[in-house]
């Protein structure tokens, strides 16, 4: 039986990459947004380590948000490049 | 905590999102099962990792398991990285590609015959449907625990949004939700794990204090524990974790293989899972180390773990801001749904792919296995959400899973390695080793009792392989041309196109898209031998100083 044509593989990945980009940076940012809120800011076990898990934090979460832009940013131009050999 | 609910609900949201934006560029079969061919090697060895680590493997349970026994723990990650993922990379999954198959169970059939695929897709088949509803069960449990939220709603939640975009993107979105959570929980762990142990004075500081002031056993901290050790005596992890378990669970899981048949060359999917290893090797440090530093923290702080696969919840409950904790758990939440997508995409592709398709409605379009494959995700979800009011009532499901296992890995290891380095071995002693194999360990559990899930591993593999042996030397051997192109001996190169067409109609199915056999020279940084030995090297300093 014939396979139907399928996708274009280079699209599947650009799309793949937009997304996790976007997912990323919406979380990132939303996490950054609510602790500078400080909804409740304060770490459960306070002690002398407190400032160095929320230094911990920040530095987690803005790994998330830039590796969210690089993918997006290489997601586009990956599914501009692929739209235009098509 | 209200910010932590906003993050996990958005995440959910986001989700369910991707899926459906993602369904819009899913056309035909191979899109579904096998996201058009289209993933590079760090898309395999994300979602390959991923993949592993869900509610039932990984953070919760493997983590409660080394606050319960310590660092034996570590030998799923350091012997599944460099024996499963290197070896499976570098001598196995070529096979399935050059057989231009979908399933492992199919491959089985093409070396076979069919009576090995039945048997074995029937035998995953059980084992995955078990799987998520374990993963959905311990999922509701752990969300219950930490935000007090109602069980039944949340699985309920859970399930609706793994089945969408399981059931409309297909691998394709499965993939990109594993490559999700492997940033999530990399970049978010890492950091973390850090201040953990400067917390407690580092890896000496825990031995320090769990040796001399708690009086704890030596084997606490022992990565290959004596011959005594109820968990997993030494050497049958060696024995049986890294020859059996490790490799069939690697080369064996139609999950795992999956990811890989899905990628965009032979060279990535060899690439993907050998550089997979690496993750797996480092991820003792994410969830085993801080598990065995948990206890001080605890006692410093007067907190109470009432069941050891609670501990991680507990630690990161009374250790993270709010924000960060809502971010983490998001983090496990993916763990866990990209798992259960992950297997959901697969038993749907056996369901399809080696029962519907092959034995019951042949020669249809193909639109229409593409929708019965969806058809067929559906019903999964909904038989496994039956299942999980049977989990949560049942202690004897984990035993059943682990059973499974022992039956399914052994005799399959001893197949498969016949398969590919013994040509003389035939159908009817692949098919009579494989059920005195498994029939065995049954056998070795219930009536003589074996607990130790590594030794029943080792056992059944060893009969296997020799009733293997013998029943083909007994009976015809194979006609060459039924096994060209499978074995490792095979001049495949030049043939590979003319075989598996020819297979394909000797099927009844003609695929036009079969995957490209690229030979190029990689540039040094993506060698496959540098990674492996690296891998392999990194593994040995662990050894070295933890062992």
């Amino acid at each position: 039986m014939e396979e139907e044509k399928g996708a274009n593989p280079k699209i599947i990945v650009a799309v793949q990459m937009t997304s996790i980009g976007i997912i990323l940076v919406i979380l990132g940012l939303t996490v950054f947004v609510l602790s500078m809120l400080s909804m409740s800011g304060a770490v459960p076990t306070d002690n002398a380590w407190t400032p160095y898990i929320k230094t911990c934090s920040v530095i987690s979460n803005t790994g998330i948000i830039l590796l969210g832009v690089a993918f997006a940013i290489g997601g586009v131009a990956r599914f501009k490049q692929a739209k235009k050999q098509e | 905590m209200p910010s932590d609910f906003i993050i996990i609900g958005m995440y959910l949201a986001l989700m369910f999102a991707a899926g459906i934006f993602f369904s819009r560029n899913i056309k035909s079969t191979a899109d579904y099962f096998l996201a058009a061919r289209s993933a590079p090697w760090f898309w395999i060895m994300g979602a390959v990792w991923a993949t592993n680590i869900g509610f039932l493997h990984g953070y919760l349970a493997h983590g409660g398991a080394a606050y319960e026994w310590g660092l034996i723990q570590a030998n799923f990650e350091w012997f599944q990285g460099p024996f499963g993922y290197v070896l499976t990379g570098l001598f196995f999954i070529a096979f399935y590609w050059r057989a231009g198959v979908y399933t492992v169970p199919h491959f089985l059939e093409t070396r076979y015959g069919p009576g090995i695929r039945v048997i074995y897709s029937i035998g995953w088949l059980i084992f995955f449907i078990i799987t998520i509803a374990a993963e959905l069960y311990l999922g509701g449990m752990f969300l219950k625990n930490i935000l007090h939220i109602p069980f039944w709603p949340t699985v309920f939640v859970l399930a609706a949004v793994v089945g969408t975009y399981t059931l409309l993107g297909g691998l394709g979105a499965a993939i990109m939700m594993e490559f999700v959570q492997f940033i999530i929980m990399m970049v978010g762990t890492i950091p973390l794990v850090f201040i953990l142990l400067n917390m407690v004075g580092g890896f000496e500081g825990i031995k320090d204090v769990l040796l001399t002031q708690w009086n704890v056993s030596p084997q606490y901290f022992s990565v290959l524990p004596d011959n005594h050790h109820p968990y997993g005596p030494g050497p049958w992890i060696i024995l049986g974790q890294c020859f059996v378990v490790t490799v069939g669970w690697c080369a064996g899981h139609q999950s795992m293989v999956q990811r890989n048949l899905g990628a965009r060359s032979l060279y990535d999917s060899k690439l993907g899972y050998v550089v997979a290893g690496l993750p797996k090797t480092l991820g003792a440090f994410l969830y085993i180390v801080p598990m065995i530093a948990a206890p001080i923290i605890f006692a410093k702080h007067g907190i109470f773990v009432e069941k050891a696969d609670a501990a991680y919840g507990k630690l990161i409950l009374n250790l993270l801001p709010a924000g960060m904790l809502g971010l983490f758990i998001a983090g496990l939440v993916s763990a866990g749904l990209s798992s259960i997508s992950g297997v959901l995409n697969s038993s749907s592709t056996i369901v399809i792919k080696d029962i519907y398709e092959r034995f019951m409605v042949k020669g249809k379009p193909d639109h229409h296995y593409f929708v019965a494959g969806r058809v067929a995700t559906f019903g999964i979800m909904v038989a496994a959400l039956l299942l999980v009011s049977v989990v949560a009532r049942s202690p004897l499901i984990m035993w059943l899973e682990q059973t499974l296992l022992a039956i399914l890995l052994g005799p399959f290891m001893a197949i498969l390695i016949l398969a590919i380095f013994w040509r003389r071995t035939n159908t009817p002693g692949s098919l009579t080793g494989y059920l005195v194999g498994s029939a065995f360990a049954i056998y070795y559990q219930q009536v003589l009792g074996q607990m130790v899930f590594f030794k029943i591993s080792w056992w059944s593999f060893v009969v296997a392989l020799a009733v293997t042996i013998v029943a083909s030397l007994l009976t015809r051997r194979p006609k060459p041309e039924k096994i060209e192109g499978l074995t490792w001996e095979s001049d495949f190169h030049a043939r590979v196109g003319d075989i598996t067409e020819q297979r394909a109609q000797n099927n009844g199915t003609k695929v036009t898209q079969m995957p490209e056999i690229k030979v190029t020279i990689p540039p040094w940084y993506l060698n496959l031998k540098y990674w492996a030995t690296g891998i392999l090297l990194v593994q040995l300093a662990l050894l070295l100083f933890f062992g």
